[in-house]
């Protein structure tokens, strides 16, 4: 396995072992459909991907996966509550306007909302800011500021402070080290640079 | 990051070439929805392909409001003009008549070839007029079912349509929810809104004001030429875009002389507006064009109770397709139909493509839509 695929694919089995057999499962940025795909044939769910990108749309629809073309904003409210068993924002969140309202919307759509994001904060990416004083760029971030898209960075300390002052209420969380696999057990808002978490609101 | 995929383009395309309708008559007395009934059935239709041995390749093509059966090849050599959407149909296209079977046939209620309200009573021997029952979306889609099983079709690979044939697609797949295993609907709606009833009434009333209309009793060579140009004519600006006909007429003059009487053809819109309406009255019944509106206007695809549970058995995959500059079905309709499948666990999914030519450009070639449709139709 490549190591960009890796990381690309880092919350993979993470996030399928928090889906159940047969979930009503709603991607938000399902890109390609590859994370739907691999949930169907592991765990048999019932997969819907949203996706801003016709050409990303078609191919979902290429590996069998069903998708909707649509800004999630729009699609989020077309929703009733608890339509989904999990809504999975999977390296979505950071690309989002609002995205406050994207994950409070989800926690109300879906009965667990699974989020996995880059952290910000991991320890090279201050010494490269002080140091440098530039972006990064490296895999995780591999465009120069002219030519990527705007990206909302945000670390673990200001995600998890977000979800308590907003009352939800995080069931299961992973960090992961530097190496995008080893599994970081202390100090993850410096040291891990991924984490995804099993959210819900705090009346489930 | 770019993790797009390419697409491979098949350049090893070929046409269906020469193709001949055929007539499938039932002489089952044919009920229709409203209780009315007719003692015999005429379906035109054609088809491409062959059906494969396991009888698993079957696609059934609907066609739009004033669409036909011939949707590719040419009937003979002096046809200058190829089946409507000949270049979605053939081998190597998007719906591959090497590998598919491929059907399409005129409406019940239409004026090509298939039992309409032009065709004759045999309990009168004169034409329906009025008498025809009225019409809905379902008795086209229950008369379509008597030809696929006159072709000795269990269960069809996919139905597919764009417009009305979009609304014969949804029809498809709740009344017969076994018989289809995906569909896909481009440029539809679940309902007509107001402004769409809207359109419609007022090409009703440009044939039926016209006193060559005469209650529905007009002979086929001398009907209400002019209310049914009118109707079509009107029709027709709906089907495009303010943006696509900016594009190709703009403020173009068709004279340069501006001395002529007022009211003479000016713009070159005009002009061709005048040619569509002229050219629809050889092809279309008037007749057929009121009880067709107003089977369109009557849909609703989500609407009795009784309806409700028979779209929860829908079990075939779909996929519907907005057109972003489509205004008489906008996206937002298309949407609608996708949002409700949603709501109910359906397998469906929605894509939006960026095109110019309004409603009509489901009609019109794109490689957008070519790939779109193939990848659907050999996806897993």
């Amino acid at each position: 396995m490549s190591s960009a695929k890796n990381k690309r694919q880092v919350d993979f089995q993470a996030i399928a072992q928090w889906v159940h057999q047969g979930d009503h499962v709603l991607d938000l940025g399902c890109g390609r459909g590859v994370l739907l795909e691999y949930l169907k044939q592991k765990k048999a769910i019932y997969a819907l991907g949203v996706d801003i990108d016709q050409h990303k749309i078609l191919n979902c629809l290429k590996r069998g996966v069903n998708a909707y073309q649509s800004d999630i904003k729009y699609f989020l409210n077309q929703l009733e509550p608890k339509s989904f068993d999990r809504v999975i924002l999977s390296r979505t969140v950071d690309q989002l306007d609002d995205p406050g309202w994207i994950i409070q919307k989800s926690l109300e759509v879906g009965k667990r909302v699974t989020v996995g994001f880059v952290n910000y904060a991991f320890w090279f990416n201050r010494i490269n800011m002080l140091i440098k004083g530039t972006k990064l760029n490296n895999e995780t971030y591999p465009n120069p500021w002219y030519e990527s898209m705007p990206s909302n960075t945000f670390s673990i300390s200001e995600f998890e402070s977000f979800c308590h002052n907003k009352g939800i209420k995080i069931h299961r969380r992973i960090c992961y080290a530097g190496d995008w696999s080893k599994k970081q057990l202390f100090l993850c808002n410096l040291l891990s640079a991924y984490a995804i978490y099993d959210l819900s609101l705090n009346d489930n | 990051m770019n993790d797009s995929e390419s697409f491979e383009t098949n350049l090893d395309q070929g046409e269906v070439g020469f193709v001949d309708y055929h007539d499938f008559i039932s002489n089952t007395p044919f009920h229709f929805e409203s209780g009315g009934v007719i003692p015999q059935l005429k379906i035109r239709y054609e088809t491409y392909g062959q059906l494969n041995a396991q009888k698993n390749n079957a696609i059934l093509i609907c066609h739009a409001l004033t669409g036909d059966h011939h949707c590719a090849g040419v009937h003979d050599i002096n046809e200058r003009k190829r089946g409507w959407w000949n270049f979605m149909v053939g081998p190597g296209k998007p719906i591959d008549t090497r590998k598919f079977f491929v059907i399409c046939s005129n409406v019940l209620g239409g004026c090509q070839g298939s039992t309409g309200p032009n065709s004759i009573n045999p309990e009168t021997n004169k034409p329906y007029g009025l008498d025809f029952p009225k019409l809905t979306v379902r008795d086209m889609v229950q008369a379509q079912s008597l030809l696929v099983d006159h072709l000795g079709v269990e269960k069809l690979h996919a139905v597919i349509g764009g417009s009305m044939g979009g609304m014969q697609a949804l029809q498809w797949v709740k009344d017969f929810p076994d018989r289809v295993n995906r569909y896909i609907a481009l440029a539809c709606c679940a309902k007509h809104s107001a402004q769409t009833i809207a359109f419609n009434e007022t090409g009703r009333q440009a044939i039926m004001r016209d006193p060559k209309w005469n209650e529905g009793q007009y002979d086929s060579e001398d009907g209400p030429f002019g209310g049914l140009s009118v109707a079509r004519m009107m029709a027709h600006i709906t089907y495009l875009s303010d943006i696509g006909l900016e594009v190709k007429f703009g403020r173009k003059r068709k004279q340069a002389d501006r001395s002529r009487e007022h009211f003479d053809v000016e713009f070159e819109v005009e002009s061709y507006l005048h040619y569509q309406g002229r050219s629809f009255v050889t092809r279309f019944d008037a007749n057929s064009y009121l009880y067709l509106t107003k089977a369109l206007d009557r849909f609703d695809f989500f609407e009795t109770e009784a309806d409700k549970n028979s779209f929860e058995a829908i079990q075939a995959s779909g996929l519907v397709v907005g057109f972003d500059s489509d205004w008489l079905y906008p996206p937002q309709g298309n949407r609608d139909v996708v949002d409700q499948l949603l709501r109910a666990k359906k397998a469906v999914s929605y894509v939006e493509l960026s095109m110019n030519y309004g409603h009509d450009s489901f009609l019109v070639q794109s490689q957008d839509i070519f790939q779109l449709i193939q990848t659907y139709l050999t996806s897993q």
